[in-house]
């Protein structure tokens, strides 16, 4: 066998090698393994504005969805897998929403108390004085 | 048995009728997730703060209900109506938050403000209060100064009015200073002060002039000879001529008073001729300060 003839097997070698990969991987992995990727980073965005504390129902339905997402990604059941994602994603993203929401009320309510007894002690300073 | 197969065929015929209903597919969740868009679509603040969360949430209804429509499965229609209804949650959250953002914004803004206007009004009483003691040192530097000022009038006064009332031989009496205008200074027998006369009377009148609330008692005196009517009249006209002396000096006659006692209460006996001329006297008595002069005790 000449050095031509041997090239060109293995570039048929390698075809058949990618066309028989392209053949078992299913055309729902990639969106699936990207829906899940999305949703796991909606998951640690909610945990660190604070969901656990603030949305734990939100958050804790996140988490369970991601992991049966995991799960069904592991089974190859990409659709299923899919699915979850989505679902965890919308979890998460309310979760975090929610802890967004309770953090700023509660500013909001401190400064509006703060800006109460400023008033009073205001009045106070301004009765007084005669 | 023919009853039945009819039975069967109608029975047939109502399931199919059932299947080709227009009836929508929904199911609890699908429900829920519109009730919440339109509890959504009605809060005027997710339309300010959450407008792109809000479409989202739409878009996700709107996959639900086609889904439903095209009589999808029901866990699919409750799946996709699932992600509706926590995206129309998650803009009702997103607004609540922006909102209470903005709250806190303009809290701040009114905190700053009442923290301005608290030390403006502390300034300004602060102010007031310096200027209010200032005034009132200024007003007691003012009294005190008048207070300095009259001190050092009434002690001139009553410098000068001792010394007037020595050179005039005053003597303290219980009703006030009597200075003696002796027979001398007058003309014999007649009421015309001379010239050492008026010149008694002169300073007299400064010290009238110098103390206004004292008044003068003029009183005139003769010796026993001559008749009783006489003595009693020279006294008088030498009282008058004196009072009228002291009223041409300026002394209102107001505070001027005046008598004659004619030979009663001598200073002397009437033996020898300078007896009888201590008793020929006028005597003027200066009041005390403010105070009225007591009249004579009666004849002794």
């Amino acid at each position: 066998m000449d050095t031509k003839s041997m090239n060109l097997l293995m570039r048929v070698g390698a075809a058949a090698a990618v066309l028989s990969l392209a053949a078992c991987a299913s055309p729902e992995k990639t969106p699936a393994t990207a829906a899940v990727a999305v949703s796991h980073n909606a998951v640690e965005n909610a945990v660190s504005a604070g969901a656990p504390e603030l949305a734990p129902a939100e958050i804790n339905a996140a988490r369970d969805k991601m992991m049966r997402a995991n799960q069904a990604l592991a089974a190859r059941d990409y659709k299923t897998a899919r699915e979850l994602a989505v679902q965890a994603q919308a979890d998460a993203k309310l979760a975090q929403s929610k802890a967004n929401s309770a953090k700023a009320t509660a500013a909001a309510d401190a400064l509006n108390e703060d800006l109460r007894v400023l008033r009073q002690e205001v009045d106070r300073a301004n009765s007084d004085q005669h | 048995m023919k009853l039945n197969f009819l039975k069967a065929i109608v029975l047939a015929a109502t399931v199919a009728l059932a299947a080709c209903s227009t009836v929508p597919t929904t199911t609890p969740t699908l429900d829920e997730a519109r009730a919440d868009f339109v509890a959504a679509n009605n809060n005027p603040q997710v339309a300010t703060y959450a407008p792109m969360e809000f479409k989202q949430a739409g878009e996700a209804l709107d996959r639900a209900n086609q889904a439903a429509a095209k009589r999808g499965s029901l866990d699919t229609i409750d799946r996709l109506a699932y992600v509706a209804k926590q995206r129309i949650a998650t803009a009702q959250e997103v607004a609540k938050s922006k909102a209470a953002e903005a709250e806190v914004a303009n809290a701040s803004r009114q905190r700053d403000r009442v923290q301005l206007e608290a030390r403006t009004a502390e300034a300004d009483r602060a102010r007031r209060d310096a200027s209010a003691a200032q005034a009132q040192a200024q007003d007691a530097q003012a009294q005190a100064a008048a207070a300095q000022q009259q001190a050092a009038q009434q002690a001139d006064r009553a410098s000068r009015l001792e010394a007037l009332l020595v050179e005039l031989h005053a003597q303290k009496t219980d009703r006030g200073m009597v200075v003696t205008i002796g027979d001398v200074l007058f003309a014999t027998d007649r009421a015309e002060l001379n010239a050492n006369g008026m010149a008694t009377v002169r300073k007299l009148a400064e010290i009238m002039m110098q103390n206004p609330d004292r008044t003068v008692m003029v009183e005139g005196f003769t010796d026993s000879t001559g008749s009783a009517a006489h003595n009693k009249d020279l006294s008088e006209r030498r009282a008058a001529s004196v009072a009228q002396a002291l009223a041409s000096l300026g002394v209102p006659r107001e505070r001027i008073g005046m008598r004659g006692y004619g030979e009663a209460f001598p200073v002397a006996s009437n033996d020898t001729a300078s007896n009888r001329q201590l008793n020929r006297r006028v005597e003027i008595v200066l009041s005390n300060e403010g105070a009225t002069i007591p009249p004579r005790a009666a004849q002794r």
